[in-house]
């Protein structure tokens, strides 16, 4: 349903807003609260808070690790931060500890450029705004695959073959990139394997079932297709393979959608307008895409006034409006009016129509990426078979799940 | 001095370090002897998503954590004794390693606890007569050079023990990693494809050998600064019995330089075993982790928002006691030079 | 040049050499990485991360994108540091003598410090450039002498100029200042009372005080910071009886109306890292207190002051040594911290240590990583500069007692 629906509302509003988008002043709010926010790194962010900056009176704090950060700052009366930017996972702990606000009056009152599904509903209130879908997705050099007339692999097995073709070629030093490196990067890879050969990582009770065939798949195609990376693949991000990408170093990877725009930079990729996005291959033939799909938005702490959070919501409005989209339009896939989507938007598109699902924000959910952080490692350096390290995971997760009230 | 006007002197002092540093420890020892959990509620909730101009929603069963009137998550903390201790140290799967069949070593250094132990000890045994031998050779190298050069090269020498750790492990690090500028290097050298973060054992020793670069001056600029002290008459009397160039450093630098070494091995140990920068610097998680970022990563809330407090805290205790253990021979020293006298 | 001793302790040319080639290389070892880092700051991401180590070291994409440094440039530059370290010998005795208020050398030394680096910052960072401006576009009009004045090595303060004008990193800055210059002053003015009061008692309660500091020492910062962390963010929770006490209200209220929240306060953190740095200050005091003579304040006290009063006039004028090299330390420890300010300080008070973890964590393009690098080096040149002041004063320190063991 909504695959269906993806296409043509995203074609609809990039021909609405083509003809009404014009461009207006840098910031039609000007903001006299003093404002924080903590939020993402990665190019739409940096996008979106300078989009704020233009407001007055905003200071913002970019940093990969702010999920660490997040929860205790927060909590804490009054809250460190108003604005907080946030994903599908990163929402939860918010969630869980009754530290955001429900944003319904706001969005009534100042949020009238928002399309409903930027509305991010929890039990009927709206708890966060979205502004861009994110997703792992196929990334390939489609000038290599094409000289090797190596076709565009669908499947897993398929890159392999593929990796194979390009690794005898030694047109590049390595032919896949992965961010694996231990915590929520490898937890990443895993999850999506893991669900694309099938697997349900939590059972209704709450309880985990890693160790089963789809486990035991994942890892090892996992292990296999290490094989074809960097050695040093257990300390790479995604930071460090968008820069393999451009260094030209590697030709194909499942890479997050938001680190596609880094490679059209000229200043520092040699690869521009090579890189070529189509949907993440999938786990098994015929299987659905082995990826998930994200929101990123932001949340307003509840721990500040009314008039400070009316402020931030505010602000927060004016950096995602038409015009930051237009401004940096290749920049995400974004979700706000005024977007038209380009070859950047193809891959996460792809996915989704083929029935990529998206990321539980549930507890369960981040417990099962926190244990696959701590232990999928361990196989990958050959410390533990893989029945053993899904053994250990489904142990890692229930001591959490005990100390998290899920499991009794 | 009596006691009253002693305690005057060493009242703001001891008061700081009471409250910011023996309290804190205190309530980690009690910590760690009561499990937490949030009180949940099975609710039915109905969640939208976003695809990109779609929304998606579900109604599904979910435990929803409960919260009190105030608005904060509600928690039952019930006494466990030792349990989380026993979840750390693992016991049961200890036994069974040394179990006939068990699988022995491999399957001990699978445990965290006992993997990161393994690595603290060998860092902080393995570089402790690197950084305090490589100590002294500079320390007598530079005492040995002309005086007018003697400023600059205590300068230079002093440089990798003044710059912030951090900073010095990333520095290594971006010389590396990956197709640095060294890497690059050592694989012209040895015409192999060699990468050093590849494996446990290359970071491991690159780890090495980063501590020795960092302390080896704090233990050089203590030496030499002994060295300045050193008993001309001594060492004359020495040159008169006709002692080789080897037996004066034998029998009369080192013994004067004796406390001085007890002083920096000390020091050394006590920041070898924290080993922490290193781990953070060089992202070694996936190879070679230490105790104190055991701790560190118990303590770091997980995607739930949940810090493991308890297991935090036994982790921290246990890693207390081990350095207890370690510094004993080195206390007890201190204890007989410092005993109360009469 | 004084004589080296006698005959004996010369050594023979075959060890000479050998310590020579030691001392050489251990200088390129201890060296390498921090100049390295320097070249690449300097240098457009492209060449800074070259595997190539020429490319690094001429910057050619910077050449051609941003210009860079000519012959001539290097000779003024060269002509620069001559011409400083000449006036820094050659009036180094006269300006100490005539800062030294009330006859403190010490007040002088530190002056003289703070005049040098003020002199050095407006040559180094004004007079230089301006100069160069000038002489290379003088000298490039000069027909036959243009090669002198044309860029040969690439080079870019554009990583520079991003980390101090367009992310603020003077604010950082700022923050790093007030908390290492909080940390050493509280830090010696409670270590020194400690420090003295132990050295001159022999007393159980002594003893177990510098065993405790010993173990203190010994604990991993991390348990530490996290029983600060709730206790930091619910501060204003926890505090708050104090406030309402009648008993106490009235004498904190005079600092606050309302208790403060605690984290991201720079006074916080300097308590904190005061504590954590007690042990190590009373100790180091301690064996320098206990090298001065007890009859130097016996006698003050036989003229009939308290022991307060002997430490003031006879123990404070000879202190200065260990204080100075206590104070290094603390200086470093304060200056360096990453775990307890990354973990109790936001963005806002954050000093300049964890905030280079925040350009890494915010590193999602290659001009971030050399703006790291750019930061690095920045926090790094303060403390360069302190040890070219304080080198002298803290192998003294040290001589005199500051360590015994």
């Amino acid at each position: 349903m909504l695959q269906r629906l993806l296409l043509a509302t995203l074609l609809t509003t990039g021909i609405a807003t083509g003809i009404t988008g014009q461009a207006s002043a840098a910031c039609a709010y000007r903001n006299t609260v003093a404002l924080k926010t903590l939020s993402a790194g990665f190019d739409a962010w940096k996008a979106v808070t300078a989009a704020w900056a233009e407001c007055g009176n905003v200071q913002s704090e970019l940093d990969q690790e702010f999920r660490r950060k997040q929860p205790t700052a927060f909590a804490a009366n009054p809250a460190l931060y108003q604005i907080g930017g946030v994903a599908n996972n990163t929402i939860v702990p918010l969630l869980n500890a009754g530290t955001i606000r429900p944003l319904d009056d706001l969005v009534a009152k100042y949020g009238q450029q928002l399309t409903p599904n930027q509305l991010i509903r929890v039990d009927g209130k709206i708890m966060a705004v979205a502004m861009m879908v994110n997703t792992q997705h196929f990334m390939y050099r489609e000038d290599l695959l094409k000289e090797l007339a190596i076709p565009v692999p669908t499947t897993w097995d398929e890159v392999l073959d593929a990796s194979a073709r390009i690794k005898a070629s030694g047109k590049v030093q390595y032919p896949l990139g992965a961010t694996m490196k231990p915590g929520f990067d490898i937890s990443q890879e895993f999850i999506n394997m893991f669900l694309g050969f099938g697997g349900v990582p939590v059972k209704a009770d709450n309880t985990p079932s890693f160790n089963t065939e789809a486990g035991v798949k994942a890892l090892t195609m996992m292990k296999a297709i290490s094989a074809y990376m960097d050695p040093e693949f257990l300390t790479s991000e995604s930071t460090f393979v968008a820069r393999q990408f451009q260094q030209s170093k590697i030709a194909m990877s499942n890479l997050w959608a938001s680190r596609a725009g880094s490679l059209e930079s000229a200043a520092e990729s040699q690869v521009v307008g090579k890189v070529v996005m189509a949907a993440a291959p999938a786990a098994m033939k015929g299987g659905k895409p082995a990826t998930t799909l994200w929101w990123d938005g932001f949340v307003i702490a509840k721990n500040i006034t009314d008039a400070e959070a009316e402020a931030a919501f505010r602000v927060a409005m004016e950096g995602i409006d038409e015009e930051m989209v237009k401004a940096n339009n290749n920049t995400a896939v974004w979700l706000i009016k005024g977007y038209t989507p380009g070859r950047s938007a193809v891959g996460a598109i792809a996915s989704a129509m083929a029935g990529a699902p998206n990321y539980p924000s549930t507890s369960a959910m981040g417990l099962v990426s926190a244990a696959a952080g701590e232990s999928v490692a361990d196989f990958m350096t050959g410390k533990k078979t893989a029945e053993k390290t899904l053994i250990d995971m489904e142990a890692n997760y229930l001591l959490r799940a005990k100390e998290q009230g899920l499991v009794k | 001095m009596k006691p009253r006007t002693l305690a005057l002197f060493v009242a703001p002092s001891a008061v700081l370090m009471l409250v910011f540093i023996a309290l804190p420890l205190v309530l980690v020892a009690v910590q760690s002897l009561y499990a937490t959990t949030l009180v949940r509620e099975q609710i039915s909730v109905e969640t939208c998503t976003p695809g990109f101009l779609a929304q998606t929603c579900t109604t599904t069963m979910r435990s929803q954590v409960k919260l009190d009137p105030s608005g904060k998550q509600m928690s039952e903390t019930v006494f466990s004794g030792l349990d989380a201790y026993r979840l750390v140290l693992r016991l049961d799967q200890l036994a069974g390693a040394f179990a006939p069949g068990g699988g022995g070593y491999d399957v001990v250094m699978a445990i965290d606890f006992w993997r990161a132990l393994r690595f603290t000890l060998t860092f902080t045994v393995l570089t402790l007569p690197l950084v305090i031998g490589l100590g002294l050779v500079i320390a007598l190298a530079v005492n040995s050079s002309l005086r007018a050069v003697r400023g600059p090269l205590v300068f230079v020498s002093l440089l990798p023990f003044i710059v912030t750790p951090v900073i010095g492990a990333l520095a290594i690090r971006w010389l590396f990693v990956g197709d640095g500028i060294l890497t690059a290097g050592l694989r012209l050298l040895l015409q192999s494809d060699i990468s050093l973060f590849a494996q446990g054992w290359t970071i491991e020793i690159l780890m090495l050998l980063y501590r020795v670069w960092h302390v080896a001056p704090f233990a050089f600029i203590i030496f030499y600064a002994g060295l300045q002290t050193l008993d001309r008459d001594a060492m004359e009397s020495a040159i008169i019995d006709g002692a080789s160039r080897f037996a004066r450093l034998r029998y009369v630098v080192i013994p004067h330089l004796m406390p001085l070494v007890v002083f920096v091995a000390l020091i050394h140990l006590m920041d070898a075993y924290r080993v922490f920068e290193e781990v953070v610097g060089f992202t070694s998680q996936a190879h070679r982790i230490s105790l104190q970022w055991l701790t560190f990563s118990f303590l770091m809330p997980d995607e739930t928002g949940n810090r493991s407090i308890t297991r935090a805290s036994a982790s921290s205790m246990l890693t207390m006691i081990g350095i207890v253990i370690l510094l004993i021979p080195l206390v007890v020293r201190v204890w007989r030079d410092h005993k109360p006298r009469g | 040049m004084q004589p080296e001793g006698p005959a004996a302790l010369r050594l023979s040319f075959g060890l000479k050499a050998v310590v020579a080639v030691f001392l050489v290389g251990w200088c390129v070892v201890a060296m390498f990485p921090l100049v390295w880092i320097t070249v690449m700051s300097f240098r457009a991401p492209v060449d800074a991360l070259s595997s190539n180590p020429l490319v690094v070291l001429a910057g050619p994409v910077t050449l051609r994108t941003s210009g860079g440094l000519s012959v001539l440039d290097f000779g003024l530059a060269g002509a620069t540091g001559v011409g400083l370290y000449w006036l820094a010998r050659r009036y180094r005795g006269a300006v100490v003598g005539s800062l030294s208020l009330g006859g403190s050398r010490v007040i002088g030394g530190l002056l003289a410090s703070a005049v040098a680096a003020v002199v050095g910052a407006v040559v180094v960072l004004w007079l230089l450039p301006t100069l160069s401006l000038r002489a290379n576009q003088a000298l490039a009009a000069v027909p036959g002498a243009g090669w002198l004045a044309s860029p040969v090595i690439g080079m870019t303060l554009d990583h520079y100029r991003a980390v101090w004008v367009q992310h603020g990193f003077t604010r950082n800055f700022t923050n790093s200042m007030l908390v290492t210059c909080g940390v050493v002053t509280v830090s010696l003015s409670v270590g020194t009372l400690a420090g003295y009061g132990l050295a001159r008692s022999g007393s159980r309660l002594a003893f177990w005080l510098l065993l405790a500091a010993l173990v203190f020492r010994a604990l991993p910062h991390s348990v530490l910071a996290a029983g600060y962390i709730p206790a930091f963010l619910n501060s204003r929770e926890l505090l708050a009886p104090l406030w309402n006490a009648p008993a106490s209200g009235w004498f904190f209220r005079l600092f606050a109306d309302s208790p403060p929240l605690l984290y991201g306060q720079p006074m916080a953190i300097i308590i904190v890292l005061v504590s954590i740095n007690q042990p190590f200050t009373i100790w180091m005091l301690r064996s320098f207190f206990q090298n001065i003579p007890t009859e130097l304040d016996e006698a003050a006290r036989v003229d009939g002051c308290s022991h307060f009063g002997a430490f003031y006039r006879a123990i404070m004028p000879v202190m200065w040594p260990g204080v100075i090299t206590t104070g290094l330390f603390s200086f470093l420890l304060a200056y360096n911290d990453y775990l307890v300010t990354a973990l109790l300080l936001d963005a806002q008070s954050m000093t300049m240590v964890p905030a280079i973890t925040q350009f890494l964590n915010r590193d999602t393009r290659a001009a971030d990583q050399i703006e790291a690098i750019a930061a690095a080096v920045s926090i790094t040149a303060p403390l360069f500069l302190l040890v070219v002041a304080f080198q002298r004063q803290l192998v003294a320190g040290l001589t005199q007692g500051a360590v015994k063991g």
